[in-house]
């Protein structure tokens, strides 16, 4: 570590990447945050003329995955000392920036929206179906327990490392979490569907002779094709839900089914 | 009662907007998720135990809402202050909290998702002139006026969301309270029955499409069945 750009600074950049996204906008999308959260390095490293066009290049569009910044922030601020230093030129920091922030933004969807997310999420309903009251405090940390860190963690291995900070993203094979974290995600959508099913089962709107199995069952296999299909959420909830109103209130009308 | 009503009303508006700048705007530490929002709503408004059922549909419904990218999803965490925040008010001082109760605070708040996709959207272009700010700062050198952009930012949602919450818990409650049915009738049946296997085969659908592998699809399928005889032979079912 510089004698310039210090724990402390590292740790307010940190900070200051939990408000990454609070000024997006679609002319250059997270621009305005990415500035932010690098300012306190720019200050310690730039005064006057080399300060402001510093900015000035932190101002430029920037979309990405806001938990992978972190690492791309400690790559940069390392990128800008060297500048600072007259190591390297400004344009390679812009030009490390374009490059990385694409398969950063990549990683980080794939990770937590489309994996860890998910398999969170699915846990916890698992276990509110199956009586666990405190499933989303469960939700909450196994969640963060990934997100925390690899936001600490890449701001520092991005800061040791460099233009090399992506070999170090890789090391950690957030792919194969993925592929892993998506396998768990089912299982616990089928427990909770199981789980689900059994408290129908006993429930107060219980139908009675089995037939919760086959109109639970055959309602998801309905409702997931017609979502594959490109039908909306919303057109499904309120289409099916007046068919069933339709269907209920006139069963009842002529055959009395709930007592 | 009045009173507490409106205090109610006014906390469950303050909390959901706090909770929803961590949707994106700071933090996204999860707590905008459904699973989170609707048992803080439960605990602040002293009904928790009546939140948390609820709280696993809402998430299931809005479990493929996902910020990939520059897309911009139904906003899920209004649309589960709403629902949740109009259900357990009824639950609180109207006439409690049962399926038929939930499935209408669905259909009811459902839209607010939608409405508060619009609001993203023109908050992201109303943030433009943020941008152009950014650019006359530095130009002028005011490194300042920079560092506090992100707080406008901040304030902008926080006001946009807090006011399209407080007037759909407004509207949303009073449509609640007038059109749920009277207990026992054909229609409370329905909305019960939309409740009971509705509302969750159409989350457990909905989850089902974030798994985009087939090898995770069988082993859904395949834990469903393994539990389902599993609670058979446990004797838990019939």
């Amino acid at each position: 570590m510089s004698a310039q750009i210090d724990r402390g600074v590292l740790a307010r950049i940190l900070w200051r990447s939990f408000f990454f996204q609070a000024a997006n906008n679609y002319e250059r999308m997270q621009n305005v945050g990415f500035a932010y959260c690098i300012q306190p390095a720019l200050e310690r490293l730039y005064t006057g003329d080399d300060l402001q066009r510093a900015y000035e290049r932190h101002l430029d569009f920037f979309n990405s995955h806001a938990y992978m910044t972190d690492a791309l922030l400690g790559a940069v601020v390392k990128l800008e000392e060297d500048v600072a230093a007259g190591r390297t030129s400004p344009e390679q920091v812009r030009a490390f920036k374009a490059t990385m922030m694409g398969p950063l933004a990549a990683i980080g969807d794939s990770f937590f929206w489309a994996s860890l997310k998910p398999f969170a999420a699915a846990l916890a309903v698992a276990g509110i179906f199956s009586g666990v009251p405190w499933a989303p405090i469960v939700f909450l940390l196994l969640y963060n327990l990934f997100h925390l860190g690899l936001r600490a963690y890449g701001l520092s291995a991005g800061y040791a490392s460099g233009e090399r900070v992506f070999e170090k993203i890789c090391r950690i094979d957030l792919v194969q979490f993925s592929d892993r974290s998506h396998y768990l995600a089912g299982i616990c959508l089928g427990v909770a569907s199981a789980t689900l099913l059994d408290t129908t089962l006993h429930g107060p709107f219980a139908l009675g002779q089995g037939l919760e199995f086959v109109v639970l069952v055959g309602l998801v296999l309905i409702l997931f094709q017609s979502l594959k299909r490109k039908l909306d959420m919303p057109w499904l909830l309120y289409g099916f839900s007046a068919l069933t109103l339709s269907f209920v209130v006139g069963l009842n009308t002529f055959f009395p089914l709930f007592r | 009662m009045t009173h507490s009503l409106a205090v109610d009303l006014g906390a469950i508006t303050l909390l959901g907007a706090l909770l929803a700048l961590d949707r994106r705007a700071a933090f996204q530490l999860m707590l905008s998720q459904p699973l989170v929002v609707i048992p803080l709503v439960g605990l602040l408004l002293g009904c928790l135990p009546e939140s948390i059922w609820l709280a696993a549909i809402v998430q299931l419904l809005w479990m493929a809402s996902l910020t990939v990218g520059a897309s911009v999803p139904p906003n899920e965490t209004l649309a589960s202050v709403v629902i949740g925040g109009i259900a357990l008010l009824h639950a609180r001082y109207f006439d409690g909290l049962d399926r038929a109760t939930e499935a209408l605070a669905v259909l009811v708040g459902a839209p607010v998702s939608l409405v508060g996709r619009w609001l993203d959207v023109r908050l992201d272009k109303e943030n433009a002139h943020l941008a152009a700010r950014a650019d006359r700062a530095v130009a002028e050198r005011d490194y300042a006026t920079l560092s506090r952009l992100p707080l406008v930012g901040l304030m902008r949602t926080f006001v946009a969301d807090g006011a399209l919450v407080a007037l759909s818990l407004i509207v949303g409650l009073a449509l609640l309270v007038n059109l749920r049915p009277t207990p026992g009738g054909p229609v409370y049946e329905a909305l019960g029955t939309v409740g009971t296997y509705i509302l969750p085969a159409l989350g457990i659908a909905v989850a089902l499409t974030t798994l985009r592998r087939r090898r995770a699809l069988a082993l859904a399928g395949a834990s469903f069945v393994l539990t389902f005889v599993g609670l058979l032979w446990l004797g838990r079912s019939e």
